[in-house]
């Protein structure tokens, strides 16, 4: 059925043709095996979980601008107020909101004194401050240990008696095998730190940030020390849109003299950290479809050009008693020995295309299954670019071949 | 001639409406991905300090004590700020420090809202080309002895107290009432140069105030705050005498001497300051110090985005890909077309009036092709923008791309012809005239 010999002889006798096709795919492999490698790594980013029940936690900042407030007192009546409204499953206070780009970090020690002999810094980590409706109200999991009790809760930052609970990765690069709970940390002074649980999952606020899932929760009602606070609310998805009205009507109603901004859910602000990485995947998938759009369509323009200029040749083989199969099948060969030249040399540029973006840019180095998918994909799509116009060529009479053209 | 060959091409095309077809959207879709990508990165890559780029440089100091940080931090703490302000200015110089906060005014009606504000020195309109409508920067003296003094840009002037010349007027910032010094013309540099970390394509800020008031307002700041060591901050006074670093300083020089002279001043004031137990890694004086002019700045930014330096080169390969695919069309069509040639070439035509017109062709095709395509990349960055929140400053149509379009456009169609328009003008007369 495959007499390639003559076609790889008849593809040898026109070059330049073949030639373009073969430029134009090896191309083309190397472009979107890159292209989908990228995809496929920002797709991954874009996977990872956060921990936080994303669409039922909504998170917003208060600025007052009256004077002489007792910050402490007026964020314990705003959360009271909070929990009253309608629909509010729970509230916290914060200092920093997940996957919101801006917020604190921090790398704790093992010894009081950053100077001492043999100090252990922890990795860097997230620094959150909440009370005790904090876990529930992001709807994290503790896996270890226990929560703060509300006698428990500071309202000052860097003092005694603070405790802390971490995220299980930051546990387990730190302390391995051994349970955390009741390690004692130090924040360069004097006060112990101690740590009363693990939660499962508690990303940071930096997706670019090489500690995304390292970190800690302070034991602090952290909008009790300034003008401005911000808090967690829990409520289902529902809700959520009337409840930025009530609680802006609520705030103002309490002491307009203050301005409540930015409402969004913790999934409203993966969505604006990941746009980047959203916006790369969705252009690069257009260049693929693009890519391979031109390439088949241009394809079977040529093929289709090449049936009418062979329509004598194809004629007089039909007359010689080929089969509509066997010219069907002789396009598709042909299609198919260039492709195989093109997918290979392709395989090898791709690689060292891969090979300079990895240099150049953060980027992981090209996995050798894409160029292989590519190449597989691009067999399939350019065969039924020539079939199609190569069935039409078998419609062609072998009486053609006997009229002069 | 040009217009006859315009007329064949026309003719020619139309002959081949499927081929041609084929070859514009090849063209068009390549011109759509490069000069979308292309305008993103022009857009990104711009530096709006031009000419000045080299004369506004930012300080940098290695404040830091030993094994904490490896590079420069960014940012400067405030009382380093403080010193270099008084270090006599050699042209013009400014501290700098984002924050914000409530504003309102006496008009009852008017809703309070947030309002991000600059606090700068007086020589920042100068040195970042601030235009004023009316009145001016506040007086040297508010400087030094801070006054509630405000400059706001002409749009937030219309909000605040409606349009005209409103010098003079008050508002409140946190409460406190500000006098409007001056009005400047609406300015918006695309990437905010003055300070790209905050956001290097967020809108400007409307409103300065003298960065004097720092201390006196106890402002927050909107912006990053990094400490190398564990420092206990009670009160704000603390964090002004913190070794944090959150503010920023910007220096102006007319010659490379002067930079020079800067820099010595600069290294006898680390000396100074590690004589009295301040800087204290190893390095000397002259290494702790670094000015960095605007472009440099941008680049350390990372003002473009490594993402989108890959597109443009992504886009630039796919145009390639559709070169080589209007190479190959080009051919089957031209080759076609060789008895005609044939004929031509046997009643006289000459193989350059053949190649010329075949070239003019090619073109057509090109400029049709990019027309579509500089359409199809106006399209794209509309959804771009509107689909991913991408900044408006960065999908509108760069000026420039009316005149790079075309020309990459026909430029590339006229690359895919040459070869095809080689061969069909080598076409031999007899061969054809035999087989007529």
């Amino acid at each position: 059925m495959l007499h390639i010999k003559p076609i790889i002889s008849s593809l040898l006798h026109s070059k330049s043709g073949p030639f373009l096709l073969f430029l134009q795919m090896m191309l083309s492999v190397a472009i979107i095996a890159n292209a989908s490698s990228i995809i496929n790594q920002r797709l991954e980013l874009m996977d990872r979980e956060s921990g936080v029940d994303e669409t039922k936690v909504l998170t917003f900042r208060v600025s007052s601008f009256s004077e002489n407030t007792d910050h402490e007192a007026q964020n314990k009546r705003d959360q009271q107020m909070l929990r009253d409204l309608p629909n509010v499953i729970n509230v916290s206070s914060t200092n920093m909101f997940p996957l919101s780009g801006g917020g604190w970090s921090t790398g704790l020690l093992d010894k009081p004194d950053p100077n001492a002999e043999g100090v252990k810094r922890t990795p860097q980590a997230a620094q959150y401050m909440g009370n005790e409706h904090f876990l529930d109200t992001l709807g994290l999991t503790l896996v270890e240990g226990r929560n703060f009790y509300p006698e428990e809760i500071l309202h000052e930052h860097g003092y005694a008696n603070q405790k802390v609970i971490v995220s299980k990765p930051l546990a387990d690069e730190y302390w391995g095998e051994e349970s955390p709970i009741g390690k004692i940390l130090y924040h360069g002074t004097e006060y112990p730190i101690e740590v009363i649980g693990v939660v499962d999952k508690l990303q940071g606020a930096w997706v670019d940030s090489d500690f995304l899932d390292n970190s800690f929760i302070f034991n602090i009602d952290f909008g009790s020390q300034s003008a401005g606070g911000m808090y967690f609310v829990r409520a289902n998805e529902e809700h959520i849109p009337e409840l930025k009205q009530q609680i802006e009507t609520a705030f103002l109603a309490e002491d307009p003299d203050r301005v409540v901004i930015e409402f969004l859910t913790v999934r409203e602000s993966r969505d604006i950290s990941y746009q980047n990485d959203a916006l790369m995947v969705y252009i690069l998938s257009i260049v693929i479809v693009l890519l391979l759009l031109v390439s088949s369509l241009g394809l079977a323009g040529m093929v289709m050009f090449n049936v009418q200029r062979r329509t004598k040749q194809i004629g007089t083989r039909r007359a010689l008693g080929a089969r509509k199969r066997d010219i069907i099948n002789q396009f598709l060969v042909e299609n198919y020995v260039i492709c195989l030249a093109a997918g290979v040399c392709g395989g090898l540029l791709a690689v060292q295309l891969g090979k300079q973006l990895m240099q150049h840019y953060s980027l992981p180095a090209l996995d050798l299954t894409y160029p292989l998918v590519t190449i597989a994909g691009l067999f399939i799509v350019t065969s039924i670019a020539v079939f199609l116009p190569a069935r039409k060529a078998a419609t062609i009479s072998p009486a053609i071949a006997t009229r002069s053209v | 001639m040009f217009l006859h060959y315009l007329d064949l091409a026309w003719r020619s095309i139309k002959k081949t409406p499927i081929l041609s077809l084929l070859m514009v959207l090849a063209i068009s879709v390549g011109i759509g991905i490069t000069i979308t990508t292309l305008n993103v990165y022009k857009m990104m890559a711009f530096n709006p300090a031009g000419e000045k780029s080299d004369q506004l440089l930012r300080v940098q100091l290695w404040s830091q004590g030993p094994d904490s940080w490896d590079n420069f931090p960014q940012l400067l703490t405030y009382q380093d700020v403080q010193n270099l302000r008084n270090i006599e200015p050699l042209v013009r110089q400014t501290a700098m420090h984002r924050t914000g906060g409530v504003i309102q005014t006496d008009d009852p009606s008017f809703a309070a809202s947030m309002q991000s504000v600059r606090s700068v020195d007086r020589d920042f309109f100068k040195m970042f080309d601030v235009s004023f409508l009316h009145g001016s920067p506040w007086a040297a003296d508010a400087d030094v002895n801070a006054a509630y003094h405000a400059v706001i840009s002409s749009s937030l002037n219309e909000k605040l107290f409606g349009s005209g010349n409103n010098v003079g007027k008050t508002f409140y910032f946190d409460k406190r009432p500000y006098q409007v010094v001056g009005i400047t013309e609406d300015w918006n540099p695309q990437p905010k140069y003055y300070d790209p970390s905050n956001g290097a394509f967020n809108d400007a800020e409307q409103i300065f105030i003298p960065f004097s008031l720092l201390p006196i307002e106890k402002q927050a700041t909107w912006g990053n705050t990094s400490g190398w060591r564990y420092e206990k901050t009670n009160n704000f006074q603390d964090r002004l005498n913190s070794e944090r670093v959150w503010t920023m300083f910007w220096a102006e020089f007319e010659n490379a001497e002067q930079i020079e002279d800067y820099k010595r001043q600069l290294a006898a004031y680390v000396e100074q300051q590690k004589a009295i137990g301040r800087f204290t890694d190893n390095r000397s004086p002259e290494d702790s110090v670094q000015l960095v002019n605007v472009e440099q700045w941008l680049e350390n930014e990372n003002v473009v985005d490594e993402d989108n330096k890959i597109l443009v080169g992504l886009g630039f390969l796919f145009l390639s890909v559709c070169l080589v695919n209007i190479l190959g069309l080009l051919l089957t069509k031209f080759l076609k077309r060789a008895p005609e040639v044939g004929v031509r070439r046997a009643i006289g035509a000459s193989r350059r009036q053949i190649f010329s017109q075949y070239m003019v062709e090619v073109g057509v095709i090109g400029l049709i092709g990019g027309a579509i395509g500089l359409a199809l990349a106006w399209g794209a960055l509309a959804v771009l923008g509107d689909k991913f929140g991408t900044d408006a400053a960065l999908t509108q149509l760069d000026n420039s791309m009316w005149f790079l379009t075309p020309t990459i456009a026909i430029g590339t169609a006229l690359l895919a012809g040459l070869y095809p328009a080689w061969i069909v003008c080598r076409t031999k007369p007899s061969v054809y005239l035999k087989s007529q």
